[in-house]
């Protein structure tokens, strides 16, 4: 064993937010890449749902289906569940509560723990686009919509992802614990067999604007309306401001309860 | 800003933290004060439940004090997070690692964290863990573990480090490998605060001791200093005879030794044994020490919660006999 050397004053390099966002964020992937059912869920299920997409080629209403489900697999698992049992691990590991001794921020911390699943989910559903046209899906209507509803799910699941860790007690209770976040994911895709009063309602919920948002940016239709690319800005609005709502909900309230450590 | 001395490394002064609140609320911390000198070792001392980790997590800047004022180098751990924690180090009570990370893998994560960190295989070397280097944290003994967790705190070269019972969990030889390792960050110019249960620990590695009991510094010097003042004891099994008259000692006979506590040892030892050898009694088991790290703290773990002031109670009696200081 070697003599410590005296103290240098703090006039070193220092290194930047994101050289310590990133490495962090390496080492959260290798731990999930090291866990092989979260890495499988996290690579397989969100393309899995594109398979619909053969059963009658160039038929619309698959493909929404199809893309829906891909998206909401992408959001729900290498996102949202991924980073609830990472956040909840790491924080009974005492992980959290030791980096937060060092020179790493709070949320530099927070976004190291989101940066792995956020970034499979972002892979993912750019590999979705050309295997949804080679599976017949006709060209995205409007490209941009599709890639900001990539990223506001992913903002807004990441978040409902902090948001449970913060009142789940283990590991093993998250299977528990991600139903609420999980039932909301899929409320809109039953609006269609609810009376209308009721799916009114469900519009408003995630799942139902990621789904108009599907078919206005992708299909270039808004209902049983078609749409000129024009005009796809406008109707995107509406489900935008609904994500863009959920968003900020899921982030207010994982900023409200986060905790670090477990409770004694 | 004001009134912050350039000596010192850390300065908390009347600091409160309290968890719960209602019925159910508990003042860890009551009105604690404490300095540390720069380039010293300073280690606090406690029962379990004293407080010790509760002050130091605020020292940190890991919990926010309920009330009183800290500064670590001079600045407010928690306003001033970031210029704090570039220039010191943290080991806390217990360590935090991920258990599917290789011991390599954590060291690269915490180095692409810390301000001109040291290099990984430095870091290995430095705490004698290059051939553990490929294993995973899970399969590392307990000291391994604090050891690496040592590599962690002392990876950006800290000029004041926090060490929450640094040792505890170490098998003998560890532990005399992490006193040298903090006897060399002192050496070599740092500041060292930390908590200790081994006394012995204490007593030989710090400059200064201080400690607490029920949320406060009951006791703050030298080691020299904290026994200063403390009665000396002599013991040995139970004698018929009826002992001598001995000024200013406190005798108590209990079921089947006779504790003696002396605030000057040799004459009240000569007495005893002058006594002893006119009227031709042996004295079995005969014991006799001055004051011990030791017997200081036990006497302010036994005297229950105490006032501010360190009751001088022997640790077998009820009746407190004042001893001259």
């Amino acid at each position: 064993m070697s003599t410590t050397t005296a103290p240098t004053p703090a006039t070193g390099r220092t290194p930047s937010a994101t050289t310590r966002v990133l490495g962090l964020a390496r080492a959260n992937l290798t731990l999930l890449m090291r866990n092989k059912l979260t890495a499988g869920y996290a690579l397989v299920l969100p393309l899995l749902p594109l398979a619909l997409l053969l059963g009658d080629r160039g038929n619309e209403a698959l493909v929404s289906t199809g893309l829906s489900s891909a998206l909401l697999m992408a959001f729900l698992f290498p996102v949202f569940y991924n980073l609830l049992s990472a956040t909840v691990t790491r924080r009974d590991e005492l992980v959290l509560k030791r980096m937060r001794t060092g020179e790493v921020s709070d949320l530099e911390l927070l976004a190291s723990l989101a940066l792995p699943g956020a970034g499979i989910a972002a892979v993912m559903m750019t590999i979705a686009v050309p295997v949804a046209l080679a599976l017949g899906a006709p060209m995205p209507a409007n490209v941009v919509v599709y890639a900001v509803l990539v990223l506001l799910g992913i903002v807004m699941f990441s978040a409902f992802g902090f948001w449970t860790a913060a009142w789940t007690r283990n590991a093993e209770a998250a299977q528990m614990t991600s139903f609420p976040v999980i039932f909301l994911a899929i409320l809109g895709s039953i609006a269609p067999v609810l009376p209308d009063r009721a799916a009114r309602v469900v519009e408003f919920t995630p799942g139902a604007a990621m789904e108009s948002l599907v078919g206005i940016g992708w299909l270039g239709v808004d209902g049983d309306q078609a749409l000129s690319f024009g005009e796809t800005w406008a109707a995107s609005a509406e489900p935008t401001l609904v994500m863009v709502a959920w968003a900020v909900l899921a982030l207010v309230l994982a900023q409200r309860s986060m905790r670090w450590e477990p409770r004694h | 800003m004001t009134n912050t001395h350039h000596d010192l490394a850390v300065e908390v002064s009347g600091l409160r933290r309290s968890y719960g609140s209602g019925k159910d609320a508990f003042e860890a911390v009551r009105g604690l004060d404490l300095t540390v000198e720069r380039g010293t070792i300073t280690a606090l001392l406690g029962t379990n439940g004293a407080g010790k980790t509760s002050t130091l997590e605020v020292i940190e800047g890991l919990a926010p004090a309920t009330g009183g004022e800290v500064r670590v180098l001079g600045m407010d751990p928690v306003a001033d997070r970031r210029r704090v924690r570039r220039r010191t180090g943290v080991l806390l009570q217990r360590s935090g690692f991920a258990a599917d990370l290789t011991v390599t893998e954590t060291l690269r994560m915490w180095a692409s964290t810390v301000s001109s960190p040291r290099s990984v295989p430095e870091s290995l070397e430095m705490l004698d863990l290059t051939h553990r280097a490929d294993v995973k944290v899970s399969g590392l003994s307990g000291g391994e573990q604090r050891r690496l967790d040592l590599a962690c705190t002392l990876m950006g070269h800290p000029e004041l480090v926090f060490l929450d019972e640094p040792s505890t969990g170490l098998d003998p030889e560890s532990r005399r490998r992490v006193w040298r390792l903090v006897e060399d960050l002192r050496d070599g110019g740092a500041t060292v605060l930390l908590t200790t249960h081994y006394l012995e620990e204490a007593e030989r590695l710090s400059d200064r001791i201080s400690i607490m009991d029920a949320g406060r510094i009951v006791r703050e010097g030298t080691p020299a200093e904290i026994v200063e003042g403390h009665p000396s004891h002599i013991e040995f099994q139970n004698v018929t005879t009826p002992l001598p008259d001995l000024p200013g000692a406190r005798v108590d006979v209990g079921h089947t030794r006779t504790v003696i506590a002396a605030p000057e040892l040799q004459p009240t030892l000569t007495a005893l044994l002058t006594w002893a050898e006119a009227q031709r009694v042996t004295l079995p088991g005969l014991v006799a020490r001055t004051a011990t790290l030791e017997s200081v703290f036990l006497s302010i773990a036994d005297s229950g919660h105490a006032p501010s002031e360190p009751a001088v109670a022997d640790s077998d009696t009820d009746h407190d006999l004042e001893v001259a200081r």
